[in-house]
């Protein structure tokens, strides 16, 4: 047996710790020369924009943004001009409208104006006045009567001020920023081309200028860093659909939603298979936030902006706040630069722990319940501001259990670092699933269920039926 | 020691603590690159009100601030405890 007698003999960890899916290859010297060269930028560029088309159903989703990405590889010396104009030409194609407009302009009104007045109230604190004043729109326009004229286009300026809100913010907080800005630079980045969703990927124009690539070899890089992670977002895209196949087609598992439906209405699935939709659904979300996030990261890379991942590797996290640090990068950071920093430097200062655990709840409870409360602004129109509220109880619940255990485990530090893989890595990082999944129970943007019904599930799941 | 070797010391602690042991250069990037996190820019926060008294409220807080340890040692301008 030939095979056998030239295999090693001995197995070599570091080989398997090297075994990539897809090779590094922004690491190879002559592909990163190549990808310098003219043939080279439109030959990686094609390859991008073909992998691109995989998440796009139609050409008009598409081609917006292969055009803008094939200018910026052409012209790369306007590389900002054309992200601001690509991101307006882009917009207005998707909304089939100018109203956006609107938005972008009093987001650089409150741009100039706190960069004009650095001394007054609203430039010390322009987030504070941020959150208030989109708090009070919605407040004021819950009072107006559904037969009135200016009904539709007051909800239609919630839209708007709701969409653009953390972009504006980011704005603001970079009218100190070290590195050079000025408005242009700040409007490519309101919903840029590359993709979005109401968190701004990856954050505001400062950050980008400081992750930009400054000559023709950290481009070629990024770009190829880019394609790279476009190929990972491909494969984890396929990987979702065989799952969903697998395990709802073909093996019939609920969907979690189905699972807490049939609770509701007294008819619950066995306690088991509560169990497997719940883990499933875990799961599910998780591919899904990393395809998304891989696919806009790697268009951002693609632009030239070498962006930290969304999502990495939040399996391996041994700890519920490492967990929450890489499984959505850019919302944590949303939370973190709103109101966690906010709060950490100006409040509790004597008091170290009840400091992290104010800061800890002003970003985890308060900031995430205020993002989902007014991303579904849609809601309050049609059930009305209180019941809108009343509605969001779940995940309210959700929010404050998550900051109770960021906080415990931002204050149990690891005093054991080194008790080998079992202790130290396996088994932390399965009780950091388990705690994520038995959450998730309540972590669902369902409005249509009360608290109880979300305990009444969980309890079942535990064999406490009530 | 002096404060370069301070700074260097605690930053060597916060990677170890991640199981990073990769060495860096004093002018190299530790959150923008990634190797350090928001949740460890408070340890370095922290660090800094304790050492050097810098007050981030009065100054504005940004991550750049403490991206390396020359720009953290840059903030010993703020310092409000002698030495």
């Amino acid at each position: 047996m030939h095979t056998a007698a030239t295999a090693p003999v001995v197995f070599d960890r570091s080989q398997l710790a090297d075994l990539r899916l897809i090779p590094p290859i922004e690491k190879y010297p002559k592909l990163v020369l190549f990808a310098q060269t003219g043939v080279g930028k439109i030959t990686v560029w094609g390859l991008f924009v073909l992998g691109l088309w995989y998440f796009f159903r139609t050409p008009l989703e598409w081609v917006p943004i292969t055009v803008s990405l094939l200018l910026i590889t052409v012209l790369p010396k306007w590389r900002w001009n054309l992200v601001a104009a690509c991101t307006l030409a882009t917009t207005a194609i998707e909304t089939r409208s100018l109203y956006f407009l609107a938005a972008i302009a009093v987001g650089a009104l409150l741009f100039w104006c706190a960069r004009q007045w650095p001394d007054s109230e609203f430039s010390q604190r322009p987030i504070a006045y941020l959150v208030v004043g989109c708090t009070l729109l919605i407040v004021v326009c819950s009072t107006i009567p559904r037969n009135a004229n200016s009904y539709l286009p007051a909800w239609r300026a919630v839209g708007l001020a709701t969409t653009y809100l953390w972009f504006v913010g980011y704005a603001l907080m970079d009218r100190t920023a070290i590195v050079k800005k000025d408005l242009t630079l700040e409007l490519g980045t309101f919903h840029p081309f590359w993709g979005s969703t109401n968190t701004p990927f990856p954050k505001g124009a400062a950050y980008l200028r400081r992750i930009e690539a400054k000559d023709d070899e950290q481009l070629a890089v990024t770009r190829l860093k880019g394609l790279k992670l476009l190929a990972w977002a491909i494969l984890l895209a396929l990987f979702n659909t065989l799952w969903t196949f697998f395990f709802h087609k073909y093996l019939h598992i609920p969907w979690a939603r189905q699972v807490l439906a049939a609770s509701v209405h007294r008819g619950p699935y066995p306690w088991y298979i509560c169990w497997e939709s719940q883990v499933l659904s875990f799961f599910e979300f998780l591919l899904q936030i990393t395809v998304f996030g891989h696919w806009v990261i790697a268009s951002c890379r693609f632009a030239g902006f070498n962006a930290l991942r969304n999502t990495y590797r939040p399996l391996s996290a041994v700890t519920v706040i490492e967990f929450f640090n890489r499984f959505y990068y850019y919302f944590k950071e949303l939370l973190v630069d709103f109101f966690f920093y906010p709060t950490f430097f100006r409040y509790f200062k004597k008091h170290p722990r009840l400091r992290l655990v104010a800061a800890t709840f002003a970003a985890v409870a308060f900031g995430n319940m205020f993002f989902h409360f007014t991303r579904d602004y849609w809601m309050i129109p049609r059930v009305g501001f209180v019941n809108a509220i009343v509605n969001f109880q779940v995940y309210a619940f959700y929010c404050v259990a998550l900051a109770t255990a960021l906080s415990i485990s931002q204050l149990r530090r690891r005093k054991t670092p080194h008790l080998g893989f079992l202790r130290g890595r396996a088994f932390p990082a399965v009780w950091v699933i388990f705690f994520y999944c038995v959450l998730d129970v309540f972590g669902s943007t369902e409005r249509n269920y009360p608290l109880v019904e979300h305990f009444r599930l969980l309890g079942h799941m535990f064999g406490v039926n009530f | 020691m002096d404060h370069r070797g301070t700074v260097r010391q605690f930053v060597e602690r916060l990677l170890a603590k991640k199981g990073d042991k990769k060495g860096f250069n004093d002018g190299d990037s530790l959150f923008l690159s990634g190797r350090l996190q928001s949740v460890d820019a408070v340890e370095v926060v922290i660090f800094l009100e304790e050492e050097w008294g810098v007050d981030f409220a009065k100054i504005g807080f940004e991550m750049s601030l403490i991206d390396s340890v020359d720009s953290i040692l840059a903030l010993r301008q703020h310092t409000e405890v002698p030495g």
